[in-house]
């Protein structure tokens, strides 16, 4: 079930998420599921970026959640204080 | 499901605390930034690009949306987005302060005009046209003076001149700097400072919310490190104040007064405030909640977060208290020291053991181009303390920030 699963997820990643991150310098690379959670790591221009929250939370994984249901929350395992080369750059305003 | 647009400009670091809080609410989301998001044609019913210098474009584009996903509320998360957010909710007529007075508090010269009219204590100001003469600009400006940009924030480009000679080289840095290409500055404010008298003193900031016309005072903080320039760099906020209560009195009665005369009535305040011998002086009403990650030293009643009252608020449900835990606590924004580059940072884990520290959060990654205070609006990160008494929570900062090791070359 979850070696499905995690096929199903891959997919997705594969066919509609890195292409659409891709145009930032990004990637997310899918670490593993389990009990129905899906772990992702960021990289590239994901990895720190301003936006990462908003493009995980608000996009991949509603992105995952509507096309597989079974799925209960998509965490982030991602180091971003390490990212070297976020597309966006946070500051105090 | 209700449904809440959040306002969060890429730049921001508030993006994580308010779409915790939108999660734990369990709101449909739309998120609007002014860039498009890279899953924006996947998922157009989610995500907005909004021109945040446009308030009244953007309003018509979320009027247009709102026609086929009805919204609820709308929250802009910082200063770049707050009158944007009052020129939606008041088009949609959803809560929040009028575009009028936003617009007012936004800009620190119509704010001093508006507040000194109503007879608050503010400093002595004027405007100058940054295209004057700055040595015939400086005629009539009484000695130590602050120049600021009119509606920069985070204590970006606002310098203290002491005479003539460094009025005029404040003055043209301060121009300089509005030409970068990081800064967005548009009308007004690209083409005007403000010069105004430097008010010695402590400085405080109020945290409040303000819920049909009456301002909620959430939390004040001392801002123990003196703000006497040059720069005004702002580095420790620690709460409940020190100050006698009588003090503190006196400084939410000049808030709800400034937020009256603003006629702001809706939504969160940060207010910074001045205090000597002559009482409080308002320097600035912000219709926006505390910056950066500060926030994270705020927890009401059983645990709830700043980001969720705001949008409680908004959202018009139940707020079960507005009183913050009895734990004073406080947070250090760890200032960039100098201009060079982010190669490594060591001492974390020794910063992060100090007795009563809650947190370190580097924010500023590997290899980034650093800017100090003025040109620069960043940090390199937080650190976060709760403790029994205010000095505690103070020192603990301290300590764990001697304790960190930043290599900047």
């Amino acid at each position: 079930m979850s070696d499905d699963l995690k096929t199903k997820v891959q997919e997705l990643i594969d066919t509609m998420i890195n292409p659409a991150v891709a145009g930032h310098g990004g990637y997310v690379e899918l670490i593993d599921v389990q009990d129905s959670r899906v772990y992702l790591q960021m990289g590239g221009g994901c990895q720190g970026c301003g936006a990462a929250d908003v493009t995980l939370k608000s996009g991949i994984e509603r992105l995952i959640k509507e096309e597989l249901p079974e799925v209960v929350e998509v965490l982030d395992t991602t180091d971003h204080a390490s990212g070297s080369n976020p597309y966006y750059t946070a500051g105090k305003g | 499901m209700d449904r809440l647009v959040l306002l969060l400009p890429t730049t921001t670091y508030r993006t994580h605390d308010f779409l915790e809080a939108g999660r734990t609410l369990g709101v449909d989301v739309v998120c609007a930034s002014e860039r498009p998001n890279t899953l924006e044609a996947q998922l157009p019913d989610h995500f907005l690009t909004l021109n945040f210098a446009d308030p009244d474009g953007a309003a018509a584009t979320v009027a247009a949306f709102s026609r086929s996903h009805p919204i609820r509320a709308v929250v802009g998360v910082d200063d770049l987005t707050v009158v944007t957010a009052a020129a939606i909710a008041e088009r949609l007529g959803l809560t929040s302060s009028g575009v009028a007075a936003v617009t007012t508090a936004r800009d620190k010269y119509q704010m001093r005009e508006c507040l000194a009219a109503a007879g608050l204590p503010v400093p002595r100001y004027r405007r100058l046209a940054l295209k004057e003469d700055p040595f015939l600009a400086a005629r009539g400006v009484g000695f130590p003076c602050v120049l600021k940009p009119l509606t920069l924030s985070a204590s970006r480009g606002v310098i203290r001149a002491n005479n003539v000679d460094q009025f005029i080289a404040v003055f043209r840095r301060i121009a300089a700097l509005l030409q970068r290409d990081d800064v967005t500055v548009s009308g007004d404010g690209a083409e005007y400072l403000l010069a105004e008298a430097f008010i010695p003193g402590v400085e405080v900031a109020l945290e409040g919310l303000l819920i049909g016309g009456r301002l909620h005072t959430l939390a004040l903080f001392d801002k123990p490190d003196p703000l006497d320039g040059p720069f005004f760099e702002e580095t420790i906020y620690v709460t409940p104040s020190r100050l006698p209560d009588d003090v503190q009195r006196r400084i939410g009665d000049v808030a709800v007064a400034a937020c009256a005369a603003l006629g702001l009535a809706e939504g969160p305040v940060h207010a910074e405030l001045r205090v000597n011998a002559a009482g409080p002086w308002v320097l600035e009403v912000a219709p926006r909640s505390i910056g950066g990650l500060c926030s994270r030293t705020l927890r009401f009643g059983t645990g709830v977060t700043l980001e969720e009252l705001i949008l409680r608020h908004a959202l018009g449900r139940p707020i079960e208290s507005l009183d913050r835990e009895r734990q004073a606590a406080g947070v250090m924004m760890i200032p960039i020291p100098r201009a060079g580059r982010l190669r490594r940072v060591d001492g974390e884990a020794e910063a992060r053991a100090v007795r009563g520290i809650a947190d370190v959060a580097i924010t500023a990654h590997p290899d980034q181009a650093l800017v100090p205070l003025p040109e620069g609006w960043q940090y390199l990160g937080f650190i976060f303390a709760r403790g029994e008494t205010p000095a505690v929570v103070e020192a603990a900062l301290r300590d764990a920030h001697a304790r960190l090791r930043f290599d900047i070359t």
